[in-house]
């Protein structure tokens, strides 16, 4: 299929390499210049534009930071929606608010596009090695028509429902992968600071029910004191952030994914925003009088 | 500008609740000529059956007063006032004041203040805490935000509403004050409603519990009002809990944005939002009693 992808970043680059892997025709196009490189190398068509790589491609995707990215590469000038013919699909994978991708989806469809809300799961590591996990609002039609594209990039496909279904989805999976990180670092720090070798600890609850991809993957980066993103703390908050207004419009009570914000909150605040999520660990450390370096 | 020459001033006021209509009134008293603006124009009736003129809109309000006073809900609501269509700023004439007396968010209330900069018009955010019964006795508390020059213009008329009034800062300040007093009151009634369910919980008489409590550590604004409501289950608002629940959005927002961490705010929200959620929003806060016991 021809292709284009918008947002090159941590997670977009990889994404896109896999595409051309798996065949497809890439085009693609970034703010920053130098983020499109590896993809040029790898063959990938040059455009000036989000509105060229509408023009070059019926499918496009975008892999951007926020709701207001979303929206300026979609419908702001030199957008997707400048260069689309009818019945163009866009997919959307950032991570953005529910009501902000049905928004999204509407004001496109006006236009005569139809929009896939498509956040993932999986992190870097899941995008090189094309193992994502991708939850998909919007139309089924569309979806089937692109689920090739989804293939050549992730491993669980599940459309949840319609527009903004699958930032629901991925809000569920913040709250649950935010909250697990932090339980995750809290138990260690316990652990620890009671005397106890952490690894132990881990090794021995892997087999349990507290077992969890967070036990033992961001667990074994705590232990190892490996705080390189990843995704960055900040991200988190962000995420998070976006399930907490959600619950305040809704008028839900999420005191778990409350807290765990709080500590993202403070995370940022102390200059750990830029590392690695597992580094909750430290602010646990610091917390409990300890250096947490 | 001499306070003698501004000592009966011309008033233009926007936002006719439970707090603007009694602030009005007193305003007048103290001799000053007032105007008003409503939205909706049937809010007005009482006070232009008073004598006090209706003007058809926020501009033609500005245009006929030396400072304007706002008091309404929300953020949005404030800057379409200010600079939506025929709003405000397109009335004041240089040196005027608007003065926002409606709880908003920081970083609203210091553009606001950069924008009228701009055209060379005064702004003050000047919150109160105190709710309708403090608006009525003229015994709010008032932060204000705003340059020392322009708060000096406007101090007189904040001595006619309140009783104690503190320059908090520069624009912007004055809601930061008022973020910090939504979080204390609301949080503490939040742990009013659990030493009630507590109590209650025991076969304990509350009131009791209310009243020796009072005398001690424990006691506290909340506990002696909003206390008495928990006691006597009288849930009518006082202060809608939609409004509380408004301010919360505001303050977590602003934890987020600076990476200060709030803890014990962030559980009182989800209370908060559990509250909205059972339908009682237009009910007193108080009702953070009733998300106990469901």
């Amino acid at each position: 299929m021809e292709v284009g992808f918008i947002g090159l970043g941590l997670m977009g680059r990889p994404m896109a390499l896999n595409l051309i892997k798996a065949g497809h025709r890439v085009h693609v196009w970034s703010r920053r210049r130098e983020s499109m490189q590896a993809l040029l190398d790898a063959g990938a068509g040059d455009c000036a534009s989000a509105a060229e790589v509408a023009r070059h491609a019926a499918v496009t995707i975008s892999m951007v930071a926020d709701a207001p990215d979303v929206e300026q590469v979609t419908r702001g000038l030199n957008g997707v929606a400048d260069g689309a013919g009818t019945g163009h699909i866009h997919i959307d994978m950032s991570t953005i608010a529910p009501a902000a991708a049905q928004s999204i989806a509407a004001r496109l469809a006006e236009r005569g596009i139809v929009a896939l809300d498509a956040p993932v799961s999986g992190g870097e590591p899941g995008a090189i090695a094309a193992t994502l996990t991708i939850m998909v609002g919007g139309d089924a039609d569309a979806c089937a028509r692109v689920q090739p594209l989804f293939e050549a990039m992730g491993k669980s496909i599940t459309r949840i429902g319609d527009a903004g279904a699958g930032q629901v989805a991925k809000a569920c999976n913040q709250i649950i992968t935010g909250v697990g990180v932090a339980s995750v670092a809290e138990a260690l720090n316990f652990a620890t600071r009671s005397g106890v070798d952490g690894a132990k600890v881990r090794e021995a609850l892997l087999g349990g029910f507290a077992y969890s991809r967070i036990l033992e993957n961001h667990g074994q980066r705590m232990l190892q004191r490996n705080f390189k993103p990843g995704f960055k703390a900040w991200m988190h908050q962000k995420d998070v952030r976006i399930v907490m207004d959600e619950a305040h419009r809704l008028g839900l009570a999420l005191p778990t994914a409350a807290a765990t914000m709080q500590l993202f909150n403070a995370m940022v605040g102390c200059g750990l925003g830029e590392d690695d999520s597992v580094a909750m660990l430290k602010l646990f450390e610091r917390m409990s009088g300890g250096a947490g370096e | 500008m001499n306070g003698a020459r501004e000592k009966h001033m011309k008033i233009g006021f926007i936002g006719l609740g439970v707090m603007g209509e009694p602030m009005v009134r007193h305003l007048r008293v103290a001799g000053h000529d007032l105007a008003v603006w409503a939205r909706r124009p049937e809010s007005a009736a009482a006070l232009v059956a008073e004598g006090v003129p209706l003007c058809a809109t926020p501009s033609e309000l500005a245009a006929r007063s030396a400072v304007v006073i706002t008091i309404v809900t929300a953020s949005a609501d404030v800057e379409g006032l200010a600079f939506g269509p025929e709003g405000l700023a397109a009335g004041f004439a240089p040196g005027s004041i608007h003065v926002d007396m409606s709880t908003i968010a920081p970083a609203t209330a210091r553009s606001l203040a950069a924008r009228y900069a701009e055209r060379g018009i005064g702004w003050v955010d000047a919150p109160v805490s105190g709710g309708g019964q403090g608006a009525r006795d003229a015994t709010l508390a008032i932060m204000a935000g705003a340059e020392d020059e322009t708060l000096a213009r406007v101090r007189p008329l904040f001595e006619v509403l309140g009783k104690r009034i503190v320059h908090i800062g520069p624009p912007g300040a004055g809601q930061v004050a008022k973020a910090c007093n939504q979080m204390i009151m609301v949080s503490t009634i939040q742990a009013c409603a659990e030493a009630v369910s507590l109590a209650n919980a025991h076969g304990v008489d509350v009131a009791a519990v209310r009243q020796a409590l009072m005398g001690g550590s424990a006691g506290s604004r909340v506990l002696e009002v909003m206390g008495a409501k928990m006691v006597e289950r009288d849930f009518a608002a006082g202060v809608e809990a939609r409004l509380h629940h408004k301010d919360f959005a505001i303050l977590m927002d602003e934890s987020a944005r600076l990476g200060a961490p709030l803890p014990v705010a962030a559980q009182v929200w989800q209370q908060l939002n559990a509250l909205l959620g059972a339908g009682w929003g237009r009910e007193d806060t108080a009702s953070l009693l009733r998300v106990l016991e469901r």
